[in-house]
C-alpha cells in the first residue's frame, strides 16, 4: 500500500525512478493505482481549497 | 449638443489637460493604487516569462545549431535523468509560488469594498450605460456620441472616435467610490483600463468593485463583454474632478433633477414634446428601431407606419414602460423619467407620417407609473 | 520510442494481409456508396481529414471577413450584426469542425497502425461517427441563410444573449452542436476500445507511442465533458422554446450558471485540442533528432496531470464575473499549477534535441515551430492566470492573441506536421520538400504577423469581438489583417502539396524517415487497405 501511495505521489510530481516504475507495472494492480490516484486528486483539491480559505481570511 | 455642453459647464472639466498617459503598446499604469499594483504584477510576470523564454529557447536554438546532422552525425542515446527532472519540476513550482504571493495580496485589496464614501450603481443596457448616484437622487444614461456618419466613413474621424459619450460619469478624486454593477438585458462588462476596474454587469445580480482615483482627468473605456449588435459602440467616459468641483457638480445635477420633476406637473405643448422626444429617441431607441423608425427585421419591428402602435396608445405606452419579456425590448420605467417617456411616446406617435396628433402628457405617464 | 520494430513484420502485414483481404471481404461497393458505407479505418481517417480541411477553409474565410472589416477603423464591408455572426461561426467551425475532426482523422489512421491492430474496434460505429459530422455542420452553416441570421453570440454563446436575445435560428444551432457532440463521444468510445483491447501481443501500455497515449487520455476527457456541453445546450433549448428559466434571472435562474457549465466543458475542451498535438510532436522530434524522447514516462505522467488539472481550472475564464474571493484564489492557484506539467513537456522536447543529430525536413520544421510558438502561448497563459492582472487582460485582444498562439501554431501546426510526417505512409510518396518549406515559412510569418500585434492591441485596451475600434488601435489591426491574408493564402499551398503528393512524387519506402521507430513504419508505403490482419509480435524493449 505504501508503495502504491509513493508511486502515485511520484506520478503527481511527474518524476519516477525507472526501477520503481517497472516494479509497479510488473507487480501492482491497476485498480489500486486508480483508486489511490482519485483519492490523491481529491486531497489535492482539498489542499488548494484550504490554502485559498486560509489566505482569504 | 446643447444639453451636452450644459452637462459639462460649471464643472471645470473642460480645462483639464491631464490625460492618462498610455504608451499605446502596453497596459497603462493607470491612476489608482490598484492599477499601479496590477501593472507591476503584469511586468513582473512578463519579465519572468522573458527570462525563462531566453533560457529555454537559447538551449533549443543552440541544440538546433550545434547538433544539426552535418556537424553532429552520431546522435547520443541518453534519456531520463531523475535529478534533471526533479529540478525542472521544482524550479517552476517555486517561481509560481513566488508569483502567487503578491497576486494574492493585490486581489484581496481589490475585493475590499468596505468604507466607500460614494456608491454608484452602474447598469448595462443594450447599448448604453446608466449611472445612478445612490442616495443622491441623481441618475442618467450615457450614450456614445460619435456620429454614425463617422462610422460609415462619410465624415472624418474625430479625435476620440468611438470613445466619446453624451454624458460622462463624473467622479471625485481621493474618495473611495464603490460601484454596484448590474444589467437590464444581457451581460455587459464595464471596463476602464486606467482604473483596472473590469466587472461583468449581470442581469438580476449585483457585482461590486471600487476605485480611488489619484489624479483628475478624463478616462475612457469600453464594454468588454459581447452584448449584441452594438457591443462595440457603448464606450465609457469618466471625468475625475477635484473633490470640491465634484460636490458642486453633484449639487447642480440634483437641482436639475428636481426641476425636471416639477416639469411632470405642467402641461406640455406638442412641439416641446416632439423636440425633447427626438433627442431621447436618437439616444435610446434609434440603435434598434433606426433613425427613420424603419426597424430591422426580424428582431426589431418598424415603428413608422406600425398599425398597432398608431391604433392603441395604451399598448404602446405599456410596451415602452414595461418592455416585452422574451424579446430584446427592455422596460424603460426606471431608465427614463416621466417627461422623457411622454416625449418619446409623443414623438413616435407623430414622426415619420405616423401623424396621430396625440400628445402624451408627463402627468399621464407619472400616473401610469404609480399604478 | 519504447518499442522497437518487430522483426518479421513485412511478410505478415503486407503480402499476407493483401491476399487474405481479397478473400475475406465481399467486393466493396463502388463510387460514392463506397465512401458512405466504408468501415475501414484508413478510409474513414481520410474522410475526417478531408472534411476538416474543407472546414478549415470555410472557417478561414469567415476569419478573413472579420480581418477585412478590421483592416481599418470605420465600418466598410459588413454591418455589426453580420460581423458578430462571422466571429461566432469562425470560432465554432474551427474548434468543432476543423481541429477536432482533424485529430480524430489522424487517430483513425494512425492508432491502429501504431498499436498493430487491423482496424478500429468498432468499425460501423466509426462510419456513423464520421457521417454525423457533415450533417451537423451543414445544418450549422445553413443557419447563416435563415431569417435573422446565424449564431451571433460568440463561440462561447453566453446566456442570456444566446437564449432570450438570440436569433430564431438558435434552435438549429443547438441541434447541430448535439449531433457534433454525439459524433465526438462515439469517436472517443471507439478510440478507447481500440487502444485498450487491440494492442499487438506484447505491447504494454508503457510501450505505446505517445500519440496513442495522448489520444487515450483525450478520449476520456471527451467522454467526460461532451455530455456537459449537451446538458448546457439542452437547458438553452428549454429556456428558448419551453419557458424554463435556467439562465434567466427574471424567472429565478442564473446567467452565471451557464458560464460555469460551459467552461466546465470548455476548459477540458481546450486540452482536447492540444493533447494529441503533444503526441504528434513527441513522435516527430525524436525521429528527426535521431534520438529517443528524453522522458517518455514523464511525458505520460504530465499528460495525465494536465488532464486531471483541466477539470479544476474552468473558472479562470470567469475572473471578472464576480466570483467570491476564495474561488478566485482557488482557480488562480490551480491554473498556475497546470503550468508545471506543461513546462515539463517543453523541457523534454528540448532535451531530446540536445546532442541529437538533427535534420530539418518539413514535418520537423512545423514541430519545432510548434514548440517555440506554443511556448509563447503558454507564457501569455501564465500571465492570464494571475487573477488581478486578468482584470486588465480579460476579454481583450491579449486573450485573442493567447489562444490563437495555442491553437494555430499549436494545434494546427501540429496537425500539419503530422500530415507532412505521415503523408508518405498514406500515399506512398514524399510530399514536395520545396513547396513544404514555402508553405512552412509563409505560415510562420503569417501567423506571427497576425497574432503577435494582438498582444499589443489587447494591452493597449482593445476589447475583443468589436467590429470597429478607436484610432489608437489602427496600426496593430492593419498588420494583423495583412498577416491574416498572408496566412490564409499560403494555406492554398498546403492543398497543392497534398494533391501533388497523392498524385505522385518521390517514392517512399516502408520506413519513410530514417529515424522513425514506431510500428506504422513496418507496413509498406502506401499502407494497404488492410494491415496487421495477423498481429505483429512486439518484443517489449526493456527500458534502459
Amino acid at each position: 500500500m505504501w508503495q502504491v501511495i509513493k508511486s502515485v505521489l511520484a506520478a503527481f510530481f511527474g518524476v519516477q525512478k525507472e526501477r520503481q516504475r517497472r516494479r509497479d507495472f510488473e507487480e501492482g494492480r491497476p485498480g489500486h493505482f486508480i483508486l489511490v490516484g482519485l483519492g490523491a486528486a481529491a486531497v489535492l483539491v482539498g489542499l488548494v481549497v484550504l490554502v485559498a480559505v486560509l489566505v482569504a481570511r | 449638443m446643447s444639453r451636452r455642453l450644459a452637462w459639462l459647464s460649471g464643472s471645470g472639466v473642460m480645462g483639464l489637460s491631464a490625460q492618462a498617459q498610455a504608451s499605446g503598446w502596453n497596459m497603462p499604469v493607470g491612476v489608482t493604487d490598484i492599477s499601479a499594483e496590477i501593472y507591476s504584477l503584469h511586468m513582473t510576470i512578463f519579465w519572468i516569462c522573458v527570462v525563462i523564454g531566453l533560457v529555454v529557447f537559447g538551449v533549443m536554438f543552440y541544440s538546433l545549431f550545434r547538433y544539426r546532422r552535418s556537424r553532429h552525425p552520431e546522435a547520443a542515446n541518453f534519456h531520463e535523468n531523475t535529478t534533471v527532472e526533479v529540478i525542472w519540476t521544482t524550479l517552476p513550482l517555486l517561481i509560481l509560488v513566488g508569483m502567487a504571493v503578491p497576486a494574492t495580496a493585490t486581489l484581496k485589496k481589490m475585493y475590499d469594498t468596505s468604507d466607500a464614501e460614494l456608491d454608484v450603481m452602474v447598469t448595462g443596457q443594450q447599448w448604453r450605460w446608466r449611472y445612478e448616484y445612490l442616495g443622491e437622487e441623481v441618475a442618467f444614461t450615457s450614450n456614445m456620441s460619435t456620429p454614425r456618419a463617422q462610422i460609415r466613413g462619410e465624415e472624418p474621424f474625430g479625435e476620440h472616435y468611438l470613445l466619446e459619450v453624451d454624458r460622462p460619469l463624473v467622479l471625485p478624486i481621493n474618495r473611495k467610490v464603490r460601484f454596484l454593477f448590474t444589467a437590464d438585458d444581457v451581460i455587459h462588462s464595464w471596463w476602464v483600463p486606467d482604473f483596472a476596474v473590469k466587472q461583468d454587469t449581470i442581469p438580476g445580480f449585483v457585482n461590486e468593485n471600487w476605485v480611488r482615483i489619484n489624479e483628475p482627468g478624463i478616462y475612457r473605456g469600453q464594454c468588454a463583454e459581447l452584448c449584441g449588435m452594438d457591443h462595440g459602440f457603448m464606450p465609457i467616459v469618466v471625468h475625475a474632478l477635484e473633490e470640491d468641483e465634484f460636490d458642486a457638480w453633484l449639487a447642480e445635477r440634483r437641482d436639475e433633477a428636481a426641476e425636471e420633476a416639477l416639469g411632470v406637473d405642467r402641461d406640455w405643448a406638442l412641439e416641446e414634446l416632439m423636440a425633447r422626444g427626438e433627442e431621447v429617441y436618437g439616444a435610446i431607441c434609434a440603435s434598434c428601431h433606426q433613425v427613420e423608425g424603419q426597424g430591422m427585421l426580424p428582431t426589431f419591428p418598424a415603428l413608422a407606419g406600425n398599425e398597432r402602435l398608431i391604433d392603441d396608445l395604451a399598448w404602446h405606452s405599456d410596451t415602452v414602460i414595461n418592455g416585452v419579456s422574451g424579446t430584446a425590448m427592455p422596460a424603460f420605467r426606471s431608465t427614463l423619467n416621466p417627461v422623457e417617456l411622454a416625449a418619446v411616446l409623443t414623438y413616435t406617435r407623430n414622426a415619420w407620417g405616423n401623424d396621430t396628433g396625440d400628445t402624451v402628457q408627463p402627468a399621464q405617464i407619472a400616473e401610469q407609473l404609480a399604478r | 520510442m519504447a518499442s522497437k520494430l518487430p522483426k518479421p513484420p513485412l511478410e505478415h502485414s503486407a503480402s499476407g494481409a493483401g491476399a487474405a483481404a481479397s478473400e475475406a471481404h465481399a467486393a466493396p461497393p463502388k463510387g460514392i456508396l463506397r465512401w458512405l458505407l466504408t468501415t475501414n479505418h484508413k478510409e474513414i481517417g481520410s474522410l475526417y481529414l478531408i472534411f476538416s480541411l474543407i472546414m478549415f477553409f470555410i472557417g478561414g474565410i469567415f476569419a478573413l471577413v472579420v480581418r477585412l472589416e478590421l483592416f481599418q477603423p470605420g465600418l466598410q464591408f459588413v454591418d455589426p450584426e453580420f460581423f458578430n455572426q462571422m466571429t461566432t461561426m469562425h470560432g465554432l467551425i474551427m474548434v468543432f469542425a476543423a481541429v477536432m475532426p482533424a485529430f480524430t482523422g489522424l487517430a483513425n489512421w494512425m492508432i491502429p497502425l501504431q498499436i498493430g491492430a487491423p482496424d478500429m474496434a468498432l468499425p460501423r460505429l466509426n462510419n456513423f461517427s464520421f457521417w454525423l459530422l457533415p450533417v451537423a455542420f451543414i445544418l450549422l452553416l445553413s443557419t447563416l441563410l435563415m431569417p435573422g441570421g446565424g449564431p451571433n453570440f460568440g463561440w462561447t454563446f453566453y446566456a442570456p444573449l444566446s437564449t432570450t436575445y438570440a436569433p430564431p435560428s438558435t434552435t438549429f444551432f443547438i441541434l447541430a452542436m448535439h449531433i457534433a457532440g454525439i459524433s465526438s463521444i462515439l469517436g472517443a468510445i471507439n478510440i478507447i476500445a481500440t487502444i485498450l483491447n487491440m494492442r499487438a501481443p506484447g505491447m504494454r501500455m508503457m510501450d505505446m507511442p505517445l500519440f496513442v497515449w495522448t489520444w487515450l487520455i483525450t478520449a476520456f476527457l471527451l467522454i467526460a465533458v461532451m455530455p456537459v456541453l449537451a446538458g448546457v445546450i439542452t437547458m438553452m433549448l428549454l429556456d428558448i422554446n419551453f419557458g424554463t428559466s435556467f439562465f434567466d434571472a427574471a424567472g429565478g435562474g442564473d446567467p452565471v450558471l451557464f458560464q460555469h457549465l460551459f467552461w466546465f466543458f470548455g476548459h477540458p475542451e481546450v486540452y482536447i485540442m492540444i493533447l494529441p498535438a503533444f503526441g504528434i510532436v513527441s513522435a516527430i522530434i525524436p525521429t528527426f533528432a535521431r534520438k529517443p524522447l528524453f522522458g517518455y514516462a514523464s511525458m505520460v505522467y504530465a499528460t495525465a496531470s494536465i488532464a486531471i488539472l483541466s477539470f479544476l481550472v474552468w473558472a479562470h475564464h470567469m475572473f471578472v464575473v464576480g466570483l467570491p474571493l476564495v474561488a478566485e484564489l482557488f482557480f488562480m492557484y490551480t491554473t498556475m499549477l497546470i503550468a508545471v506539467p506543461t513546462g515539463v513537456k517543453v523541457f523534454n522536447w528540448i532535451t531530446t534535441l540536445f546532442q541529437g543529430s538533427i535534420t530539418f525536413e518539413t514535418p520537423m520544421l512545423f514541430a519545432l515551430a510548434f514548440v517555440v510558438l506554443f511556448t509563447i502561448g503558454g507564457f501569455s497563459g501564465l500571465m492570464l492566470a494571475i487573477a488581478p492582472a486578468d482584470f486588465q487582460y480579460h476579454d481583450t485582444y491579449f486573450v485573442v492573441a493567447h489562444f490563437h498562439y495555442v491553437l494555430v501554431p499549436g494545434a494546427i501546426f501540429s496537425i500539419m506536421a503530422g500530415v507532412y510526417y505521415w503523408l508518405p505512409k498514406w500515399t506512398g510518396h514524399y510530399p514536395s520538400e520545396t513547396l513544404g518549406r514555402w508553405h512552412f515559412w509563409l505560415s510562420v510569418i503569417g501567423v506571427n504577423l497576425t497574432f503577435f500585434p494582438m498582444h499589443f492591441s489587447g494591452l493597449a485596451g482593445m476589447p475583443r469581438r468589436i467590429p470597429d475600434y478607436a484610432l489608437q488601435f489602427a496600426d496593430f489591426n492593419l498588420v494583423s489583417s495583412l498577416g491574416a491574408f498572408l496566412f490564409g493564402l499560403s494555406q492554398l499551398l498546403f492543398v497543392v502539396v497534398i494533391v501533388k503528393c497523392v498524385r505522385g512524387g518521390e517514392k517512399a519506402p516502408a520506413k519513410a524517415w530514417e529515424g522513425a521507430e514506431d510500428l506504422e513504419w513496418s507496413v509498406p508505403s502506401p499502407a494497404p487497405l488492410h494491415t496487421f490482419e495477423t498481429p505483429p509480435h512486439v518484443t517489449p524493449q526493456p527500458h534502459p
